[in-house]
């Protein structure tokens, strides 16, 4: 399995942290993980909505220093 | 499949415009097709020659969403296109009326020119929204 991507969208405004998780995991193969950092507490919602939503895998969301950090598997 | 959504975009607004740009991406990207039927004053916010500064005219919200660099909408567009299954058209009439070619429009964007009794058909099987 490839390394982790990592994403910071730290800052950015809804749907930015989904928008560029999707193009994040269009570029990965299956089985690969991508992690998102965001400081949008809609996005961290949101986010796991849309992963149940297409059938992705959700890793974990956890709370770091100032913003969460979502990890999503890609599943198809 | 999930029910199409079908928006009627007619404001220049930009709070209205941001939240057409953010329906129509989130919609496309979750599996639920989006088409978009641009007229009026929301097609000015499309030209592809529009300045910066004047592209987007609002309110309250609108100041807010510039100071805090929200996404931008016509950006956010391109992205639903990119990564979801949307289609954008632009309204023939209104086209008409400014005299405009489709050429004139942000490129990349739209699907084509259509008429309303094409979009009225085709949505009746989904869901419809005005914005």
């Amino acid at each position: 399995m490839t390394e982790r991507t990592k994403i910071d969208a730290r800052g950015a405004y809804c749907p930015g942290p989904l928008m560029e998780l999707i193009a994040a995991l269009k570029l990965v193969q299956i089985g690969d993980e991508v992690e998102v950092w965001s400081t949008d507490k809609g996005s961290v919602k949101d986010i796991p909505e849309w992963v149940a939503k297409v059938r992705h895998e959700l890793v974990g969301v956890t709370q770091e220093n100032g913003y969460w950090s979502v990890v999503v598997r890609k599943a198809k | 499949m999930a029910q199409p959504l079908y928006i009627l975009l007619c404001s220049g607004e930009h709070e209205k415009l941001q939240m057409a740009a953010m329906m129509a991406s989130v919609g496309a990207v979750s599996e639920r097709p989006v088409e978009v039927f641009v007229s009026m004053n929301a097609m000015l916010a499309f030209a592809k020659q529009a300045p910066a500064e004047g592209r987007y005219k609002g309110g309250t919200f609108s100041k807010l969403l510039k100071e805090k660099r929200a996404p931008d909408a016509v950006a956010l567009f391109g992205q639903g296109k990119d990564l979801g299954d949307m289609k954008m058209w632009a309204c023939s009439m209104a086209l008409d009326v400014l005299g405009w070619e489709e050429s004139q429009l942000v490129d990349g964007l739209f699907d084509g020119a259509l008429g309303l009794t094409k979009f009225l058909s085709d949505a009746e099987n989904g869901q419809f929204i005005t914005l």
